[in-house]
Formats: structure tokens, C-alpha cells, sequence
């Protein structure tokens, strides 16, 4: 089985392994004990990572604040961010390409009387700054727009959206999630106040995540989870040691092998894409091929049903907007103007680290013989619907 | 997740194609919209009220093809009257289908039956 789904999780380096194994037994200590080598031990370890996960996003060490991954990071940001926000600001912008972890605490919000500005996309995946501009108003409490999106990959505009929402006072928050250890993010060159990172998608482990805070803003972050006062009283809670040992060593990897794996995994990627438009034929890439993670391909495929090409796919490990049981497309499919049908057409395919040119090649066979078996059970009619040249 | 039945039909189809239209041994069904996201169309290719053959194209979730499989696997050697006692009850419990495919087996049941009576219907038009 080749595995090209890198934007759902990665598997934990041997490297960063290595680094959290002793936390798991003879440096077992809690980070708060202050008393005992033991604490000591581990609250080092825990410091090390700190400096590890900031240099590679650009802080300093004590704007970083550990969670139990991005999605309780982003609610950090948007729960603790609007949660002390002034009487006069009631509103949120934001864009209908974010993810979940994103759009629900947002809508959860409109609901308890907020204001959610939704802003659509271009086909390209985009969103325009000019609609940004119009949308921020001086009623607004937050910006949160992401670095690089989880199913198509572009990398949104975040340093022009920043300064537009600082012009008028409003926090700015970035998921930069997929972004960090892929593509160069320097939070400062960003601007923003906030931004949400998780280990697991750059070879680290799960359930341990990030939030930036820029020095200053904590004053303005109310916290979600209290007790035991920890990361400056911003998330309470004993801090997850080996999964934090191992989010700093996954970070120290990437600082240094990054630029070289880029380059390596975007011609993989532009290979593939060139054999699926050689071989399979009918192929469309959804979202902009540029700016664009370089481990990201979205494709739809004409004239064959998202579902079960999903289950035709035996030799390759991909997602699409296809939930086999709800068969709901990809919110972020239809905000590029895709239809049902199409959208649920449509694969994410992820390379990563290991990805090879051999499995490029195979898993592109593999797509062909799939996509060419399931148009040949398709009526004509669908066939010319979809427009399908093969 | 599927039974083995379903992903069995959907790996390896057999039974996929189509017959001329204008034959007169040919009846030709369709059931289901693109709208509704799953579209069957199934052909018999009758002798003596006997049905030689049957051919089979699906556009569809993996229920849908595996449905339509079965039921063009069931018709070919059965009688007319046999095919239309084909119910989608039967293809549901064959393939295990789960609750929410269930409707796909009454498309591809339907198609099998239009089917039937455009062979019948050509049959008694024959001198």
C-alpha cells in the first residue's frame, strides 16, 4: 500500500522517536515538580523542545504555548481570543475554506449572539484581499485566515490579511498547520497574534500541538482550560513531556532538511500529476497549481463516482471529500465552485518524506487502471456529462 | 464498511457492457437519475423466455455496482418470469448492504425489470 494521504498524518521519524523513548520510562518526570531531579529532568527537556518548535517558526521561546494538538491550540486562539474581547467587538472574519477545528468554534460563537463573516474563495482557492479589507470593520474581534490549506494546499495571502486586520484593531490568527515543516513560516514576517501548529503532520507525534502567542497578546487570550496554571496560565493541565520532546526534535529535523526535501517532494508531486494527465486523462487539479504546499495534489477525476473509487483504490492510501456513510463532499471543493458530483470525484493525494519516485509511478498505474475500469461501468451519458476525454 | 460481496463486484466487475438496442432478442432498462447520484442500466439478451445473457453499466457509489453485478449474474440463465420475481430485499441481504445503500439495490432491480418487460414487450411484437 503507497501511502499519499501526508496532509492526515505522518509517521513519527526514527529520529524523533529516539528523542521521546527515555520520557516514556527513566525521565518519566512531571514538568510542574519542582522539587526532585525528576521534574527537573523533564521541564529541561520540555524548555529544549520550546526553543526547538519557536526557531522554527521564527519566536521566541516563551511565545510558545503547548496543547494537546491544533485543534485545542485554534481554540485557544478563537475561544480564548474573543472570550476578553471588548464590548464594541462582536465580530469574526474568516474564510469557507478553513477547517473544521476552525469554522465550528466560529459558528459556535454566531450562536451565542457573534457576528461570522464566512468570506467564499475563487476557483483558485484564494481568498481576495480586497474582500478582506471590506470585510474587517472596527467592530472586529478577529481575523483567522490559514497558511496553507489541509485538502488543496494553496498558502493563503496571511502577511497582507495581517496588517489589514491590525489597521483596525482586530486580532490575527493563522492555522498554520500543514504549513510548518513544509514551507518556510516566519511568524513575524506574517504579522500575526496567533497561529496553530500540530507535531503529527511533520513527522512528530499526535495528540501534542502548539499555539504561537505573540509576546504581548496573552493579556488579550482568556483560557479554555484552567488548573494547575501551566504554560502561563494559558493551558493548564501536565504537560505532555515525550510528545513535547518529540514536536522539538520533529522541528529541529525539518529546520534542517526542509528546503532540500521541498524541492525533492514537489517534483515528485509534479510528476505524479503529469502521469495522471498522461494516463488517466479527464483530470482536473482543484485549487491553484501556485502558491501550493509542495507535497499537495488535489484531483478530480470526470465520469467516476468519488465513493467507489475510493474502494476501487486498493493499492494506494488516499482521502477525498467522500465520507463513505454521509457522502458529503469537501466543504473546501464546493467553496472552489465545484458540484456534488465533482467534488466527491475528487482525491487529496499527500506525499511525504518518504515518498518515492517508484511508488509515484505505481501508484499512477494504479489510479489509471481504477479510474479506466470504473469509466468503463459508467453509462455513456455520464461519460459525456462529465466531459471525460477517455 | 462493505462485506466482501461488494468489494468483490467492484475489483474485479463481470458482466460490464452493453448489447445493440435495436436487437429484438435485447431489452434495455434504465433506472435512477445522475441527479440522485446513482444511474443503472441493465440488458437481456433473451431466447424462449429464457435469458442468455446479461450485460450491465452503473454509474454509483461501490453499492451500486456490486447491486448491479449481482443482479445481471442472477438473470443470466433464469426465465423471464424468475427475473421478475428479483426483488431488491434479496440483493440487499446478498451483498449486506448497510441501511443508508439500500436504495441502490432497488435502482438496479428496477432496471433489471424494465429490462424484462422491453424484451417481453419486443417478443410479443415478433410474428
Amino acid at each position: 500500500m503507497i501511502y499519499l494521504d501526508h496532509h492526515a498524518t505522518t509517521p513519527v521519524d526514527a529520529r524523533v522517536l529516539e528523542a521521546m523513548l527515555p520520557f516514556f520510562t527513566e525521565k518519566f518526570g512531571n514538568a510542574s515538580s519542582r522539587t526532585h531531579r525528576f521534574g527537573w529532568e523533564a521541564n529541561e527537556a520540555v524548555e529544549r523542545a520550546r526553543k526547538q518548535v519557536a526557531s522554527l517558526m521564527g519566536a521566541s521561546a516563551r511565545e510558545v504555548v503547548f496543547t494537546s494538538g491544533a485543534t485545542e491550540a485554534t481554540h485557544l486562539a478563537i475561544a480564548g481570543g474573543t472570550a476578553v474581547a471588548p464590548a464594541g467587538r462582536r465580530h469574526i472574519v474568516t474564510v469557507a475554506t478553513e477547517h473544521k477545528a476552525v469554522l465550528d468554534p466560529c459558528r459556535q460563537l454566531a450562536a451565542s449572539g457573534w457576528t461570522v463573516t464566512e468570506l467564499p474563495v475563487a476557483p483558485t482557492g484564494l481568498v481576495d484581499v480586497d474582500a478582506v479589507a471590506r470585510a474587517i470593520t472596527p467592530g472586529t474581534a478577529l481575523v483567522s485566515v490559514m497558511l496553507a490549506n489541509n485538502e488543496i494546499g494553496v498558502l493563503q495571502p496571511v502577511a497582507d490579511i495581517a496588517r489589514l486586520a491590525h489597521a483596525q484593531g482586530a486580532l490575527m490568527h493563522t492555522d498554520a498547520v500543514q504549513a510548518l515543516g513544509k514551507v518556510a513560516v516566519d511568524v513575524a514576517t506574517l504579522g500575526v497574534d496567533l497561529a496553530s501548529f500540530s507535531a503529527h503532520k511533520l513527522y512528530g507525534p499526535k495528540g501534542v500541538g502548539a499555539l504561537y502567542v505573540k509576546r504581548g497578546v496573552e493579556k488579550q487570550l482568556g483560557a479554555p482550560v484552567r488548573g494547575g496554571g501551566q504554560e502561563r496560565g494559558l493551558r493548564g493541565g501536565t504537560l505532555n513531556v515525550p510528545g513535547i520532546v518529540g514536536f522539538g526534535a520533529a522541528c529541529e529535523v525539518a529546520g534542517h532538511e526542509m528546503q532540500v526535501e521541498a524541492h525533492r517532494v514537489s517534483a515528485l508531486r509534479d510528476r505524479l500529476w503529469q502521469l495522471l494527465q498522461e494516463r488517466v486523462g479527464g483530470v482536473t487539479m482543484n485549487g491553484a497549481e501556485s502558491p501550493r504546499l509542495p507535497g499537495n495534489l488535489n484531483v478530480g477525476f470526470a465520469g467516476v463516482e468519488g465513493e467507489s473509487l475510493l474502494v476501487g483504490l486498493t493499492d494506494v492510501a488516499a482521502s477525498s471529500g467522500a465520507a463513505c456513510t454521509s457522502a458529503e463532499p469537501s466543504h473546501v471543493l464546493v467553496a472552489l465552485g465545484l458540484d456534488k458530483t465533482g467534488a466527491l470525484a475528487s482525491l487529496r493525494l499527500g506525499l511525504g518524506r518518504w515518498t518515492t519516485a517508484e511508488e509515484i509511478d505505481r501508484a499512477a498505474a494504479h489510479l489509471a487502471d481504477v479510474v479506466a475500469h470504473l469509466r468503463r461501468s459508467a453509462p455513456a451519458t455520464r461519460l459525456a456529462a462529465a466531459g471525460a476525454s477517455r | 464498511m462493505y462485506s466482501a460481496a461488494v468489494l468483490e463486484r467492484v475489483r474485479n466487475p463481470r458482466r460490464v457492457g452493453e448489447f445493440p438496442e435495436g436487437r429484438e432478442d435485447v431489452g434495455t432498462g434504465q433506472s435512477g437519475t445522475l441527479d440522485e447520484g446513482t444511474t443503472a442500466r441493465i440488458q437481456v439478451r433473451a431466447e424462449a423466455g429464457r435469458i442468455v445473457e446479461a450485460r450491465f453499466k452503473v454509474f454509483g457509489c461501490s453499492a451500486a455496482i456490486a447491486a448491479a453485478g449481482l443482479v445481471a449474474e442472477w438473470l443470466e440463465g433464469a426465465t423471464v418470469e424468475e427475473g421478475r420475481r428479483l426483488t431488491p430485499e434479496r440483493v440487499v441481504a446478498a451483498l449486506t448492504l448497510p441501511a443508508e445503500r439500500a436504495h441502490v439495490a432497488r435502482v438496479a432491480v428496477d432496471a433489471a425489470h424494465r429490462a424484462l418487460d422491453d424484451v417481453t414487450e419486443k417478443a410479443g411484437r415478433r410474428p
